[in-house]
């Protein structure tokens, strides 16, 4: 039982459009298309996660009621404070390395709409389905350190150099026990194909009273879910891993010196880095688009699982205390990589007893 | 003398006063009587012999303030001694330097915390300090002419100069320059953790803070010279509040009526005096909250539940001062000889309000320390983190809940009893961690207290029969001092020991008004906490200082 | 681990349970105490121009101006320097000056706050009530006791 169509997004369009006849021309206009689409649906995601659904939540938690002044339960404060924002000022900070300065949000943002590109969302979309799916995602995604770097860098400020250092020395720290926890999932598939990591995790494992719960690897192996949980907030940055922005140590770190529609895009990367990891999760544990009903409503279970996602990312926002530099290192070194290689081990020796 | 003293503890200090006088003997040029304490005028240049000896032989180890002030023949500047084991015990030092030439030693060896009170008694007054290590203005900016607490100080005078008319104080900005492995930043005066205007110039080794040092008095309003341009009976009253603003008004009140007070002799009705501990009680645990709330924010680093809950807390606390006073921040509540108001109409309201308030108080505790303390990666950032030993914390002349947090069991509503609190049974927290989970935890228990206290007064208040509930002592309407008569007397504000200093000259202004802050005494143990640490733990120290910007600066 | 959970626990109970403490601050006005001091009402029939708010005013906020025959001329009461101590209430000894609950006002400039005699007048009571009431019992306590002698002539 495989969810995903065995024609990828592009292709789909290709058919529809009758572009097959125009070769490579063609290709890369139903490819444009497609990407087109994927892209501002994820935008569109962030864009409601970002100026309201994030206040919303956090107003939750803290009793408060958040933005509704505008539109039903203030939902116009999207298109307000999307045009609040772009109309601020772009204020270049003296001696700011120029390009790499202005170049800088665009990876951060791009990288994770790169990562994207390979996601099954289900209901048939997704726009390739390379054979090495998942080490393409993993990499794509940390690309956006570079652009941390970039932005740290060149904004000739100190805040924003020591966020963009501890940007690196955080994501050094997590991005390997998160490809190896990873890993421990592609010994079960014997797959980096992204439909096929999913495609494994629908048979059902056991069926409880006439109900069938599907082997996804998050009930398979719950050990390596939380760790892969872990290391994925902190790959992405947030509460309590938000070490390279700590607003009450390093004002914003690496972003501090960005304002108008740099800072949105570094906004907007952040949230789409959430999805992101979001999306990296589901697919690997969650049985990607899988859910009850038909398989046509699939996008709708992804989209909620990248969402419990977010919704995660800010219910630890809400109660976890900012580890301090050093410790983060220190988990990430001492406990995180050791339990993954770990995880690895016992999942190779379960994988190579059972299976 | 002995006739001025007005003090229970007379003899005392008598049989103590000659025990000194032996010791101090060869030192002592003359005696002076402040109501407080025995004074010891001594020569310029035996400071450091005389309070060494006060501190190593006599047990005088908190030097709790040091005021400055000109006299139309001299400058004096006078150092208040006290024990942290009994804060009663008290004796000042005064020393006269000649009015042409202003120097006198500094007690900096002897006492760290004269450090920045000897800079700012330069800085205002213009006396100025040998052997101090830094003497350089403190709440003024660098560029400023003259000295404006003295008495010849032109008002008129513009304080626009040029920097070419002063040194360049961005000229040694670059302090790594033959250090090229450290980093210099400027934290604040706008910085999302420096709780105000505070400017923390911080040189870091990596992500290590080799050396912090704090730079302080954006916002000095010079509180003490609005204070002495002010008539006692009505108009210092209001100023108070603005010291340490968050909402800790009655406490700082109290400070000023108590000296006034003893002052000018007026006796408290008992029933004021309850009402009066309520509602510093009530301050208390608002500041409390706050202090909690803003530190959980330091370490949790978002605008987190908890700094919501708290505020939610400290909102009910408000609700109930605005009730009793009329105001929620300040207050102006206090009066010499009494308080303004009785408690509201109808008073089983406002009996049940507070109630509710103390009776919900210990659920919500639960919620902190389900949030905070109990907390894994809290404990991991704050316990053994922003240390002060019991000692250097006494060197600095620490006091409330930060030498609390450090050992020291010293709290002057026990110690040295005021108000109605000697009539109550309750405990003073002491935790002896040293380190910033300590400081968080003796503010946590503090509330507990504090709650305490209020159920009692409630209880004593509701007793109270009605043609006994006199608010208001008989004050004359003109209030003044006889000429010369000093005081300088303490409280326990919430952040620690809150003094002022009056000197009366028979007007009905005071000639000279000095407060003791505790938050700049406590500000100046930061550097101690902080060196070698790593910016997030220095964070965290500052946060559990509690500082208030508008308390250290005045 | 538990700590974490306990707090996450703590934080959620509370995004469940719906309750707020925040308002929505236009529709539903907040409870003000009746003790609470607000902007200055001034009643020009009452006043007998004895000048006693001008004299105990702490940072010089009031500011009357008289003509030879001790008329009263100008009331001027600066609401953006006041500090809302509530003296001058205090002192005045035919209730002419009154601080209303009323708490919202604003102004474009720092002048338009500088409120004369006829602004003064016109500030409406926060929902109609009259504080006068509230603090009428306690006056005595304060102001019409002490002996001495009297300086605010």
């Amino acid at each position: 039982m495989i969810l995903q169509t065995e024609t990828p997004l592009p292709d789909v369009f290709a058919n529809l459009l009758g572009l097959g006849g125009f070769g490579a021309v063609g290709e890369f206009v139903a490819a444009l298309i497609a990407a087109f689409i994927v892209g501002n649906v994820m935008l569109a995601m962030t864009g409601v996660a970002g100026p309201w659904a994030k206040r919303k939540i956090t107003a939750k938690f803290t009793d408060r009621i958040a933005a509704n002044r505008i539109g039903p339960a203030g939902l116009g404060t999207i298109p307000a404070d999307a045009l609040r924002l772009l109309s601020k000022e772009l204020i270049v900070p003296e001696g700011a390395d120029r390009p790499a300065w202005d170049v800088a949000p665009l990876i951060v943002a791009g990288s994770a709409m790169l990562g994207f590109a390979v996601i099954p969302m289900g209901s048939g979309i997704q726009l390739a389905d390379p054979e090495v799916g998942l080490a393409y995602v993993f990499a794509v995604a940390s690309i956006a350190s570079l652009g941390m770097v970039m932005a740290g860098y060149a904004s000739n400020n100190k805040y924003s150099m020591l966020g963009a250092l501890r940007a690196v020395a955080q994501n050094l720290a997590y991005e390997i026990p998160l490809v190896v926890t990873g890993i421990s999932v592609v010994l079960f598939t014997g797959s980096l194909r992204m439909s096929e990591i999913v495609a494994a995790q629908q048979e059902t494992l056991i069926s409880v009273g006439g109900l069938a719960i599907p082997s996804w690897f998050a009930i398979v192996n719950p050990f390596a879910f939380v760790l892969f949980l872990a290391a994925n907030v902190a790959e992405v940055g947030r509460n309590p891993f938000d070490i390279p922005e700590a607003p009450t140590e390093i004002v914003a770190g690496f972003q501090t010196e960005y304002s108008s529609v740099y800072f949105v895009l570094l906004y907007l990367g952040e949230f789409l880095h959430i999805f992101l990891g979001g999306a990296i999760t589901a697919v690997l544990f969650l049985g990607g688009a899988a859910g009850p009903g038909p398989e046509s409503i699939g996008f709708l279970w992804f989209v909620v699982k990248i969402w419990a996602f977010f919704l995660l990312t800010q219910w630890l926002r809400s109660a976890a205390p900012r580890l301090r530099i050093d410790q983060l290192i220190e988990v990430g070194w001492k406990g995180m990589l050791e339990l993954s290689f770990l995880n690895l081990v016992l999942t190779a020796l379960i994988v190579g007893v059972v299976v | 003398m002995s006739l001025q003293e007005g003090d229970e503890a007379t003899p005392e200090i008598e049989s103590g006063e000659t025990e000194l006088e032996a010791l101090l003997d060869d030192l002592i040029v003359d005696t002076d009587d402040h109501m407080n304490a025995p004074a010891f005028v001594i020569r310029p240049d035996t400071v450091q012999e005389t309070l060494g000896r006060l501190k190593n032989e006599a047990g005088y180890d908190h030097l709790s303030l040091v005021t400055a002030e000109e006299y139309p023949d001299r400058y004096e500047s006078i150092y208040h001694l006290k024990k942290f084991d009994d804060p009663t015990d008290e004796v000042s030092v005064v020393v006269p330097t000649d009015s042409e030439n202003p120097v006198s030693e500094s007690a900096e060896p002897v006492f760290r915390t004269a450090d920045w009170h000897e800079r700012e008694a330069y800085d205002l007054v213009g006396i100025e300090y040998d052997d101090h290590p830094d003497l350089r203005r403190i709440l003024l900016p660098e560029t400023w002419q003259g000295h404006p607490m003295g008495l010849d100080y032109d008002q008129d005078r513009p304080q626009m100069v040029p920097l070419r008319e002063h040194a360049n104080p961005l000229q040694d900005d670059h302090r790594s320059d033959t250090d090229s492995d450290t980093m210099f930043v400027n934290i604040g005066p706008h910085h999302p953790a420096t709780h105000g205007v505070l400017h923390l110039e911080t040189t870091l080794d990596g992500e290590q803070v080799v050396d912090v040092e704090p730079d302080i008095g954006y916002l000095h309003r010079n509180e003490e010279q609005m204070a002495q341009n002010g008539t006692y009976r009505h108009q210092i009253m209001p100023y108070p509040d603005r010291w340490d603003y968050i909402s800790a008004g009655l406490l700082n009140e109290w400070a000023y009526a108590r000296a006034a007070e003893d002052l000018a002799d007026i006796e408290v009705p008992e029933y004021a005096q309850i009402i009066r501990t309520m509602g510093a009680e009530l301050c208390r645990i608002a500041a409390h909250m706050l202090a909690v709330g803003t530190f959980a924010l330091d370490i949790y680093g978002d605008f987190t539940a908890i700094f919501m809950y708290a505020i939610r807390d400290r909102e009910k606390a408000q609700n109930i001062l605005e009730d009793l006073t009329g105001q929620r921040l300040m207050f102006n509540y206090f009066r010499l000889g009494g308080v303004v108001w009785d408690l509201p109409e109808p008073r089983e309201e406002f009996f049940e309000k507070v109630r509710t308030f103390v009776d919900e108080l210990p659920d919500a505790l639960e919620e902190y320390h389900d949030l905070i303390t109990s907390n894994e990666i809290l404990q991991m950032r704050t316990v053994g983190t922003g240390v002060l030993p019991e000692e250097v914390a006494k060197n600095y002349g620490a006091t409330g809940p930060v030498a609390r947090g450090s050992g020291i069991d010293y709290d002057l509503r026990r110690d040295d009893p005021y108000g109605y609190y000697d009539e109550l049974d309750w405990e003073v927290p002491v935790e002896d961690g040293c380190d910033n989970f300590s400081r968080l935890l003796v503010r946590m228990r503090e509330v507990e207290e504090s709650a305490k206290i209020i159920e009692q007064c409630v209880d004593l208040l509701e007793d109270w029969p009605e043609d006994e509930r006199n608010i208001q002592a008989n004050v004359p309407r003109t209030l003044r001092p006889e000429d010369d008569k000093e005081i300088y007397r303490t409280v326990e504000g919430a952040k620690g020991e809150l003094g002022v200093y009056i000197r009366a000259d028979g007007t009905e202004k005071p000639a000279r008004f000095k407060i003791r802050s505790p938050c700049f005494s406590n500000l100046q143990t930061l550097p101690e906490m902080s060196n070698g640490e790593y910016i997030p733990d220095m964070i965290a120290a500052l946060g559990s200082l509690d500082i208030v910007l508008g308390e250290v600066d005045r | 681990m538990i700590g974490i959970l306990k707090g996450m626990a703590t934080t959620m109970k509370h995004a469940l349970d719906g309750n707020t403490f925040t308002v929505e601050y236009p529709e539903a006005a907040p409870e003000v105490s009746p003790r609470f001091r607000g902007v200055h009402k001034f009643s020009q029939e009452r006043c007998i121009w004895c000048r006693q708010c001008e004299n105990v005013c702490p940072n010089d906020t009031i500011q009357i101006v008289m003509d030879e025959q001790r008329n009263g001329e100008e009331y001027n009461l600066h609401v953006g320097q006041c500090i809302y101590c509530r003296l001058c209430e205090e002192v005045c000894p035919v209730d002419a000056i009154i601080l209303t609950q009323n708490f919202e006002f604003t102004a474009d400039t720092k002048d338009e706050l500088a409120y004369n005699k006829e602004q003064l007048k016109n500030v409406p009571w926060y929902k109609g009530s009259d504080p006068l009431e509230a603090r009428n019992p306690d006056r005595a306590a304060w102001v019409g006791e002490g002996a001495g002698e009297v300086d605010y002539q």
